[in-house]
């Protein structure tokens, strides 16, 4: 008799996420789905506004990732008004970006995916949570508090607020930085790089290696990749041509602007958020984890995946032994996790190098801007994944079509593969235990999904609920930590 | 510079969260700002609105070695009644049969209450509003009930700390 399994909320994801999976008359997994539920009508709100209102307002689309939106909505205004930011307007905003992400990168490793490899995946809910970790590793549990700390306290000094920014501003940034303030902020991005140091050594020394045969196992499915790079091919995750690679290792370089050119969106009547796929390789749109077609993904290990170089000394040693280890493209889901740690010591780095920018310190921060009758594209890599806001305004600058595609709806068919590889091959004849089904939310994890858009819930100690129902849609069974 | 922020060695933390994007969910930061504003905020408690970013700051007092003797959680709920409807609710008290039902855009994932409430140590209280409809797409400002509701929730958070010092005489 066929049963579904139900998985419901996903721990340690921000949102609401339900994990379905269909077994057949024998037990094995027919199928996998992960449903979320998308925000709704922002880009009907935004018609007939202001376009300058925009990087102001998209911050509340998102309160995990809220300095991503933020850019690239102030990115398509640039491009609206046809300005570019002067240099020193240019690199406070790389500076934001790349604090913001040791902060997003430090919480997700060390908390979000931490437990599963800290307490082990098979670890009793009772400890396998944040609160788990903060027993058993104290130490690190203060460290990553207080480097939390001195991403928040950097943003506030350079932009007055860390949680909903306001100052990067069509053609560039509003509030030069103050040589008393650099002075101020310098030891603490020196102090956040040290820890990323310590990160990255830790994870190698004492997690990785615990963990090669599930890497090599876990969620594993082929696809292709998206990442952004400079004209040379080296890792920018604040601007630069978009690199589509596929499952093969080839690729095309194209300008963000000409997305829809490359990338399409196909609509499924299970699921509220769409799943783009790379249209431009002709093939069509196929999740079938042996058979995939215009699947690609996003996030860490596709940008790293994509890139054939990053432009800090450390984080270049650490991507060169990555790449020598795990091969060009990586493929193995849970090395999402590694290249987080890579990133982690790259944005550290490239936090100190700007700092140390004379140039960041001009008083010239800004371009005049003048509204417009034009389409805009504004393009940066968010800590989940290529994020990309397209406006287009009329003359007096009010705003006539917006369209988002966010780091975590490029990953959506990629994470269905994962969900359905891995109940594939841990789910058989029916059997499975509390352990299987952590797994099949490790590979979600993976991905490091924002579902901060969609509804959150409420239950109170029902941190996950499996409910197995038969093919009439009777309740079977029942399973919760 | 303190290794912990300012937020975790507060007494009583106020956070303020949900989207203003949708209607009636911009109930809790509209409290928070009230709060932040009433000449009766005593030093002990902060107010912070954390719109859609609660996570941030919860992440941050769950794994702090120092933490606020109680969290006070505001949000809008709709738990069918009527508009307008304040109320407190601990979290570990919450019936099973309305966790589910206790969907609200922005309020923190359950496992960090419940992790912050029964391993963490900390008084987590939910003071809650009823919604009057919540809008299926991006539409911001509250309902007229709402809005008359932010004074109530306001004197009602304002009551909690004060309960707590009684209790501890």
């Amino acid at each position: 008799m066929s049963k579904t399994i139900t998985i419901a909320p996903v721990s340690r994801i921000e949102g609401h996420a339900k994990v379905t999976i269909q077994l057949d008359d024998a037990g094995d997994v027919a199928d996998a789905r992960m449903n979320v539920v998308e925000l709704r009508g922002f880009e009907k709100f935004c018609i007939g506004r202001p376009v300058e209102e925009l990087p102001r307002i998209v911050t509340s689309i998102c309160g995990v990732c809220p300095w991503s939106h933020h850019l690239a909505s102030a990115k398509a205004n640039d491009a609206v008004f046809g300005v570019t930011p002067p240099p020193a307007g240019r690199k406070l905003r790389e500076l934001c970006n790349a604090v913001a992400y040791t902060e997003e990168h430090i919480l997700h490793f060390f908390f979000l995916a931490g437990a599963d490899f800290v307490m082990g995946p098979d670890a009793d809910y009772g400890v396998r949570n944040v609160i788990g970790i903060a027993g058993a590793q104290p130490a690190i549990a203060k460290q990553v508090v207080r480097n939390r700390h001195l991403g928040a306290k950097m943003l506030s000094i350079i932009s007055g607020k860390s949680i909903h920014p306001v100052t990067a501003v069509p053609g560039g940034f509003s509030k030069p930085l103050a040589e008393e303030e650099r002075q101020q902020v310098l030891p603490m991005a020196n102090e956040v790089l040290e820890f990323a140091k310590f990160a990255i050594a830790f994870a190698k020394e004492n997690i990785f290696p615990k963990y090669l045969e599930a890497i090599k196992t876990l969620g594993v499915i082929k696809t292709g990749f998206l990442g952004t790079v400079t004209d040379d091919g080296t890792l920018n995750l604040y601007d630069g041509k978009l690199r589509l690679m596929k499952p093969d290792g080839s690729y095309t370089d194209f300008p963000a602007a000409q997305y829809a050119d490359h990338i399409g969106e196909k609509v499924l009547p299970w699921s509220y958020l769409k799943f783009p796929y790379a249209k431009a390789w002709g093939e069509g749109f196929d999740m079938s984890p042996s058979a995939p077609k215009g699947i690609y993904r996003t996030n860490t290990l596709a940008r790293l995946n994509a890139c054939d170089r990053i432009a800090t000394p450390l984080a270049q040693a650490e991507f060169e032994a990555f790449r020598k280890a795990f091969g060009r493209p990586a493929q193995q889901t849970l090395l999402y996790h590694y290249a987080r740690l890579i990133e982690l010591l790259y944005n550290a780095e490239l936090a100190v190098q700007l700092l140390n920018d004379p140039e960041i310190t001009s008083k010239e921060t800004r371009a005049p801007v003048t509204p417009r009758a034009a389409r805009g594209v504004g393009c940066v890599e968010a800590p989940r994944g290529t994020l990309i806001h397209d406006y287009e305004t009329d003359a007096q600058g009010m705003v006539t079509n917006v369209n988002l595609i966010v780091g975590t709806t490029h990953n959506n068919a990629p994470i269905n593969m994962s969900v359905k590889q891995t109940a594939q091959s841990l789910i058989k004849g029916g059997q499975y235990d509390q352990g299987i089904l952590n797994r099949v939310e490790m590979a979600i994890r993976a991905y490091d999904p924002c579902l901060s858009c969609a509804t959150h819930t409420f239950d109170g100690t029902l941190a996950v609920k499996v409910e197995i129902y038969d093919h009439k849609g009777q309740l079977r069974d029942t399973f919760a930590n | 510079m303190d290794a912990t922020p300012d937020y975790c060695a507060c007494e009583t933390l106020v956070l303020g969260c949900g989207n203003e994007l949708f209607g009636d969910d911009g109930f809790g930061p509209a409290v928070a700002r009230r709060l932040r504003h009433s000449p009766a905020l005593p030093t002990s408690l902060l107010a912070l609105d954390v719109g859609t970013s609660v996570r941030e700051v919860l992440f941050n007092i769950v794994l702090s070695p120092v933490r606020p003797r109680r969290v006070v959680v505001v949000d809008a709920v709709d738990m069918g009644r009527l508009p307008g409807e304040v109320w407190a609710i601990e979290a570990r008290d919450l019936p099973e049969i309305k966790r589910d039902d206790f969907s609200m855009h922005q309020l923190p994932t359950s496992n960090l209450l419940r992790e912050l409430s029964e391993l963490g140590g900390v008084s987590v209280t939910c003071v809650v509003g009823q919604v009057d409809g919540l809008p299926s797409e991006v539409r911001p400002g509250l309902s007229q009930p709402v809005e008359r509701a932010v004074g109530r929730a306001v004197e009602l958070i304002l009551q909690l700390p004060a309960e707590e010092h009684n209790r501890g005489r």
